[in-house]
Order: C-alpha cells, then structure tokens, then sequence
C-alpha cells in the first residue's frame, strides 16, 4: 500500500514536471503570439490593446512573403538532402571500418562546433570564389553543411540499437546489399529519418548568422527577424512567430493524422 | 506482409515528398527574378531606409524596383562588401566614418557635386569632413542627428540631465545602458572631461577616458543593439544611456515612452548619413536619380520621420517642406527656420563630430572596450 | 572498405561458399559501389563546401588588416595578439564553465521529462510529444529568446507574479540566470529528443528484472536505465555543449552583454576595424576545444564494458 502510493505521487510529480517543462519551452511562444495582437509597438505590461494592425503590416509586406517562401524551399531541400547524406555517414559508421574512418566521422560532424558568424563569412568568401554566393543555393549549401550532423546523430542512434545480425540473416537468405538495405534496414531507421528530416528542417528554418551572410540579398525569414530586431524592433516579428508556429502546429497535426491512418493498416498486416 | 508494409509506407513517403516538391516549387530555385521592363536597384544600408514609406514613390516615377540589404553595424557593411562581386550593390548608405574605407577599398563611385544640390544644404554640411576627398565627391549627405544623453522623463529631471555626471551617481546604480559600440560612448565620456576634440586625444587623454569609464562600471545594466537599447528604455530597465540621441528616443516618443535625449552642457556628438553610388553598379544614372530623390524636398521629409528611426535634414527646402507638412514633427525635432533651432548647438560649438580615434588606433579603442566589459 | 564483426555483406565474404573467378571480381565491384554510394556523398559535400571554407578561415588567421582590408599574407601577429589578450582567457574560461554549466543542468533537467516519454506514455502520445519538441524550433529561436525579456524584466511577468503572492522582486534580465534561461530555451528539446532515442530502447525485460528483483524506481533509473542509455545522454549533453558554447543570442539579449563570452568577443572583433584574422583565431580556437570535447564525448559514449575494464 504504501509504495503503491509512493509510486503514484512519484508519477504525478513527473507529469506535473513534464508538463511545467512544456511551459516553459511554450511559454515565450505563447506570449509571443499575445504580443502580435497587441497594439503596442514593444512588448510591456500591462497590454495596450488588442489590434491586428501587426499582421496587416505582414500581409502588405512583400519581402516578407518572398522571405517565406525562400525559407520554406530552402528548409524543404535541406531536409531532405541532409537526411540522405546523414544517412550515408551514420550507415558507414555502423557498418564499415576503414583506414581514416575518425577523420571521416569528423568531417562529417564537425560543423555544427564552428561558430556561425564564422562559419558564415568563411562560406561566403569561398562560395563568391566559386560564383556561387548571394544565391537561395548558397543557403542551401551552407544550411546542409550544418544540419547534416544533426541528421547523422539521429539516425546512428538508431542504427546503433538494430540487431547487426539482422542484416546478416538478410544476406544469408541471399539479398543484395542493395535489397537488405531496404527491405531490413531502412525500414529499421524509418523513424530516425522521418525526425531527422524535422530536424534538419527545423535547423534550417531557424538559422539566421550564416544565412545573412550568403544569402545576398534573397532573405530568408530568420534573417529577416534579425535585422528588424535589431533595426527597428517591431510586433511584426511576434506576428512572423505565430504564423510559423500556427504552420506548423498544423503540420505536426497532419503528421499524426497520416501516421495514425498508416499504423492500423500496419498492425492489421502484421497481425 | 512486410512487403505490403514498406509498399504503404514507400506510398506515404512518395506522396509527402511529391506534395513538397509541388509546393515548393524546386524549379523556382534559379537565381534572379525576372519582372518585365523594370529595372532592379539593389541597395545596402542601415536599417529601414528601404521601407516602401520611402521607396515606393521613387519606385513608381521611375518604373524601378529596390532590391535591400540591411546591415547592422559598419564593419559588418564592410565584410559584406569586400566579399560582394563589384556591381552587387548599386547604392550605398553609410555612415560618415566609413566612408574613407569605402573609398580606400574602391567600393564606391566618385561622384559629380554638379549632379546635387549643394546649393540648398546649409553651409556646416556642404563639405562635410569624410564625404569629400579633396575636390572629390564621395558620398552625398541625406541626414544627420546628434548623439548626447538619453533618458527616462519619470526618473530623471532636465536639470539632472544638464551634466553627463548624473550617470556616476548612486540613483543609477545598474540603470546605465550602454549601447554596445566603442566609439560613441567614449566620444560622450571624453566631452565630459571637458575634451574638445573629444576623438584626437593624447594618451594621458584616452587614460583619463578609460578610468573615468571603467568608474561607470557599476552603473552599468548591460551592454545592448539598437533593438535592445529600445526595448530596455522603453521597459524602464535602463534610465540612462550614453551617447544615443534622438534617433532612438524619438522613436520611442511616437510610441508614448517617457523618454527624451539631452544634450548636456559639455557637449555632444554627431553622426551623418550618406548615400554613395557602388562601384561597378549597372545602373548610376538611376542611383544618382535616387540620391536625388531623397535629397529633394519630397524625400527629405520621408527620411526625416522614417518609421526605423527620425533625424534631421542638412537641406533648406527639406526643412520647409516639413515644416508645411508635418509641423509638429519640425517643431518637435526643431527643424525650424525662424528662432532658436536644431542647428543652434552645433553652432554653439557644442558638438563634435563622431569620428574615428586620431592618434590611438581603432584596435585599442576596441580592445579597452572589451576589457570595459568584461570588467 | 572492410566490413566489421562477422557481419560481411555476400560479396566480401570469402571461403568456399564463394563462387568462384570472374563473378567475384564483378561482385566486390558492386561492393565498393555499395558501400561508396553510401559514404561518398557526404564526404565530397562536407570536403567541397566545409573543409575548404575553412582551410580559407585558417589560411586567413593568419592575414593581415590595413585600414579595414583584408590582406593576404603569412603573419602570426593576430594569434600572438589574441592569445595575449587576458579578456580573451577570461571569455575563454567563463564560456567553458558556461557550457559545461548548461550541459550537465540541462541534461539533468530534461531526465525526468524523457523518462515520462519513454516510460509513462502510449506510443501514439509519445510521437505528439516528440513532435511538440520539434515546434518550438520552427518559432525562431530569436522571437522566443527576445520575448522572454518580458517575462525577465524588472517589471515583466514573472516579477509581477511574485508580488501578486507578496514575495520580492528578483532581478533576472541581464544576468547569467537570464542568459541560462535562454540556453535552456535552446537545448531542451535537444537534448530530449537525443536521451529519448536511447532511453526508450532500454530493454524492457532489464527494467522489469530489476523490479523483480525489488529494485526501487530510483534505484532502476540509476543502476539500469542510465548505464544502458549512455550514448543518447552523453550525447545531448555533448550537442548542448556545442551549442551553448558558441551561442550569442542568449548572452546578449538575456544576458545584457555583460561579462562576455567567446561569441560576444567574435563580434567585438568584427566591430573592431573588421578584424577578421582576429575572430578566425577565436574561432578556431572554439573550432579545436569543440572538436576536442566531442571526441572525448564520443569516445565515453561508445566505450565498450571491456574497455572499461
């Protein structure tokens, strides 16, 4: 009896703690959107107002249209190429040993430990070198660079709890390297790769340092918010903010709903 | 089984990318936006002088678009540019004391004087230091402000503020603000020791500007970006900062914040704005036309109550045009012809240009700041 | 390339199973293919566009500046000036502490927050919760740091908070317990989400023995959950470090600017007459203590028992 309700205020205090967790991580967020319908042009209490004034400014504001769209496809071929090349070095280092295999892992880890103004200006002296700064691929380039080992740690978490004679007994059974990777490994990481390709969108989405620097004059959203915060300080980034999030909250929605429509039928074929 | 499985998935993931692709639109990925039959301006400066406040007019008489970069700092400006092919950038905006860099590193045009009109600037702006190499037209003045000691209205009196000494005393213990650059605040230190030339000093000079400095240590509440500067004067968390001027306060006044910039007795600072024509640019006669632009009485007055940030106008007709159209703006900013008015301290002798340190070099003027705070 | 354990791919196993001449020549071939679609992309991408911009920032640490140009040459001037600089140790010294502050107190605050993840909830939560950690990214991380000003200041939410339940005012805007509050804001979902993909593949029958075996839930999270979740631990704390160790949002909008760290002192540099040999020097020295501290963190993490000794 006792333990019994030991355990059950344990378990309350976690939730209670998981939950204070979550408010902090949404509470900037929240007051954030609070402050974007605030008439006030800086965020103090008490509130002003309430006033749409913030998002028309968005709506008439066509860099910041263009600036989305910039960063939507820019995060999009971020994803996808920085979950593919991720995949490749976590795969490596899980299945091969070579000579030179830390140099390998370095290179393809080392970037997110530059610092990004750095990083940023060395990217640009050396891209305009190749012609190939100011440009929405000058982003991108740089934005795979970092968000590759992002990509890479997931997914070699991953790997590192599959079964190695999984692949083994796969071969055994006479797959190619080629058909085991896909019928018995991807399906294995499946998951790391669907975080991953969040993940790496998400970085790319939220970096600004290196993009002000390569992007030339196609901004991106972050860059953006950066210039107005420290140039004029407007409620348009608050506004900026929750569309983004609003966004994206749908997204997160629209993942579970497929998920959740993929997962009976899996449950169903696998029974 | 697992088959069908990987078929339902390899289905789902398909489609996503497919549906990602589609709303993207990989093809858009080339460079360049095509708009027919107008000409593209690309402009790099400060930030909001390319709002459509102040472009959309230009943009319109002369069928062009501006294209904006917006910088946060003068060596930032620089890096960019040293980094830029020629002909990126078609204008320029800088402040004064880059201009002499831009011109060493060839990132500007020189420029015609007969193409502007001199004639209507007010005598102290037509050769303005660091815009004219000899004879040499570098960069054309748009705007200039003063920098002094702002301050919040409810805790501070304008008695207080007649001296830079208010910001030693104990009721600003952790309410100083410093806004994060070298130069302004030891130009407003060095005034208030009584130095003249507040940036050509001896080094017994710049000694006595660094102790007397780190003696504000105490005071200080943080060291800030213009967006931070706003904000904690705004919030109240600071209640002094040195070396801002109205550029900040007066946007903060538009907002309601009691908050105003004094220029003390011992004196103040003054920055300047140019407009400069980037080397290699495609389009200098348009550039030029812009320049002009914004130096008639039409765009002197949009730049005059720029939305980012106010300042005051070294033209004649751009005075009057204000004072016609927005009079309680000349008369807050005291861009009044007749009777005492914005020009009277710099003609006291009151003010000092900012400028870069004479006899120290940029290097240990920074380096005395950093060990300012890191104190 | 050579495969390791015992887990070779057909075509490099040897012996007699092997068919034998030509079709083993063709098949190593498709081999190396295999493996080389794999590891190549990434390698020529990071050498082409990370390696050689970053030879260039050591080749430039070693340039000089003459009125704001970069010029290029061979002077050692700019890692003897920095590494002269006392503000330059003490920035270097605060920001390790910092980092290694943040690291172990974030990695310790978001525990509890991946045990109930893993442990306490169904599948179908769990993945909504793991997507809710991935949100807070999408929202700049710069709205959300500025917008806790507000929450911070002197006059802001939280203050305004305790008075209402009759405590004294804190003073947390431009502090170091502002800047931590903008490093939590930034590696917790990190770190979360990396502890989690280790933590909720504990084997289950591990948890249940130690139960059997009256292990008391404390006792369970350190004796057999810790232990066998040491990669995903170590490396968000390892991720945390990073992050946190070269961040200069969180320093200059919560901190104030005061006391600076490395990142601060980059732009300082920058600010100073464009001295970028300066800042690559910083940079670089940031570049080899990260690249050190992931080693070693990398090593802890993988380090097998036996080794362990």
């Amino acid at each position: 009896m006792k333990t019994a309700s030991a355990v059950s205020i344990g378990g309350r205090a976690l939730g209670l703690y998981t939950a204070l967790a979550y408010a902090f991580l949404f509470a900037p967020i929240l007051a954030s959107f609070v402050f974007s319908l605030n008439s006030a042009r800086f965020p103090t209490l008490p509130l002003s107002g309430f006033s749409t004034e913030w998002y028309a400014a968005l709506w008439a504001d066509t860099a910041v249209w263009q600036a989305f769209g910039n960063s939507a496809r820019i995060a999009v071929v971020t994803g996808l190429l920085a979950t593919v090349f991720g995949f490749g070095a976590a795969y490596t280092d899980y299945r091969y040993n070579f000579f030179g295999k830390s140099a390998y892992l370095a290179i393809a880890l080392l970037p997110p430990t530059v610092p990004v103004i750095i990083l940023g200006l060395a990217m640009l002296s050396f891209l305009s070198r190749i012609a190939l700064s100011g440009q929405v691929i000058s982003v991108i380039i740089a934005h795979v660079v970092l968000a590759t080992p992002f990509a890479m740690a997931v997914i070699r978490l991953r790997l590192s709890q599959m079964d190695t004679a999984l692949e083994a007994a796969a071969w055994n059974l006479g797959a190619s390297p080629w058909q085991s990777l896909r019928y018995v490994v991807l399906p294995f990481v499946w998951p790391a790769l669907v975080s991953a390709l969040f993940l790496t969108m998400a970085v790319s989405f939220d970096e600004y340092a290196i993009a002000w620097f390569v992007s030339g004059l196609n901004e991106t959203v972050p860059v953006r918010i950066l210039s107005i915060l420290q140039g004029s300080v407007s409620p348009e980034i608050n506004a900026i903010g929750s569309i983004v999030f609003t966004t994206s909250i749908c997204l997160v929605v629209l993942a579970q709903v497929i998920y959740l429509r993929a997962a009976p039928a899996k449950a169903k074929e696998t029974n | 089984m697992n088959r069908k499985t990987n078929l339902t998935r390899r289905g789902v993931m398909k489609g996503a990318a497919a549906a990602m692709l589609a709303t993207t639109g990989l093809s858009g990925l080339a460079p360049g936006r095509a708009h027919a039959g107008t000409t593209e301006l690309n402009m790099l400066s400060w930030y909001g002088h390319a709002e459509p406040e102040m472009i959309a007019a230009f943009e319109e008489q002369h069928n062009v678009r501006i294209n904006k970069k917006y910088y946060v700092g003068g060596d930032q400006m620089l890096a960019l540019l040293a980094q830029s092919p020629p002909g990126t950038y078609d204008i320029v905006l800088s402040d004064r004391e880059y201009i002499e860099q831009l011109a060493a590193a060839e990132m500007i045009e020189p420029l015609d004087p007969a193409d502007y009109p001199f004639d209507d600037f007010f005598p102290e702006f037509q050769k303005m230091p660091g815009h004219w190499q000899g004879d040499t037209l570098l960069s054309v003045m748009i705007r200039f402000g003063y920098l002094g000691l702002s301050y919040n209205e409810e805790a501070l009196s304008p008695e207080d503020v007649r001296s830079y000494e208010i910001l030693w005393n104990e009721r600003l213990a952790g309410k100083v603000g410093h806004f994060d650059w070298h130069l302004p605040n030891y130009g407003t230190v060095s005034k208030s020791l009584g130095h003249d030339t507040p940036f050509d000093l001896s080094d017994a000079q710049w000694q006595a500007v660094q102790d007397r400095t780190s003696a504000l240590k105490p005071q200080a509440a943080g060291f800030f970006d213009y967006g931070g500067v706003l904000s904690s004067l705004r919030s109240g968390q600071v209640l002094a900062v040195p070396g801002i001027g109205d550029w900040i306060t007066g946007v903060l006044r538009r907002d309601g914040a009691p908050v105003n910039t004094a220029i003390p007795d011992e004196g103040g600072l003054l920055w300047a704005e140019s407009l400069s024509i980037g080397r290699g640019s495609r389009h200098p006669e348009l550039a030029r036309e812009f320049i002009r632009y914004v130096l008639s009485p039409e765009g002197q007055v949009k730049t005059a109550t720029l939305e980012a940030y106010p300042a005051l106008l070294p033209t004649k007709s751009g005075w009057k045009a204000l004072a016609e159209q927005n009079p309680e703006e000349a008369e807050r900013q005291g861009m009044v012809l007749n009777g005492s008015n914005a020009l009277d301290v710099l003609r006291d002798g009151r003010i000092s240009l900012r400028a870069l340190p004479a006899q120290q070099s940029l290097d240990d003027w920074n380096e005395a700041w950093s060990t300012y705070k890191n104190l | 390339m050579h495969a390791t354990n015992a887990t070779l791919p057909p075509e490099e196993r040897t012996g007699p199973a092997d068919a034998a001449g030509a079709p083993v020549a063709r098949l190593f071939r498709s081999a190396r293919l295999y493996a080389g679609s794999l590891a190549l992309p990434v390698l020529i991408w990071q050498l082409v566009f990370f390696v050689a911009p970053l030879c260039f920032l050591v080749a430039m640490s070693f340039w000089v500046v003459q009125s704001y140009r970069l010029v290029p040459g061979f002077d050692a001037g700019s890692w003897a000036k920095v590494y002269g600089m006392s503000v330059f140790w003490d920035a270097y010294a605060r920001t390790f502490a910092m980092a290694a502050g943040a690291a172990v107190l974030i990695s310790v605050l978001a525990f509890p927050v991946t045990y109930v993840l893993a442990f306490r909830l169904s599948p179908a939560v769990r993945r909504l919760a793991m997507l809710m950690l991935v949100v807070p990214f999408f929202t700049s991380y710069l709205v959300r740091a500025y917008t806790w000003q507000v929450f911070l200041a002197d006059d802001g939410i939280v203050n305004a908070a305790l008075t209402a339940i009759g405590l004294p005012d804190l003073t947390m805007l431009n502090t170091v317990f502002g800047t931590f509050v903008g490093y939590v804001t930034l590696c917790l979902p990190l770190v979360i989400l990396l502890q989690l993909m280790s933590v909720a593949s504990v084997d289950r029958t591990l948890i249940e023995a130690a139960q059997n075996l009256r292990c008391s839930p404390m006792r369970t999270v350190f004796r057999v959950i810790i232990p066998a979740s040491r990669v995903g631990l170590t490396l968000g704390a390892t991720f945390c470090f990073i992050l946190v160790f070269g961040d200069f949002v969180s320093p200059t909008y919560l901190g104030g600017g005061n006391a600076p760290t490395l990142g601060i002192l980059i732009t300082d540099f920058t600010k100073a007459g464009n001295q970028w040999p300066r800042a690559a020097v910083v940079a670089i020295t940031m570049i080899a203590t990260l690249l050190t501290v992931a080693f070693l963190a990398v090593r802890f993490a993988y380090k097998t028992k036996g080794e362990r000794g």
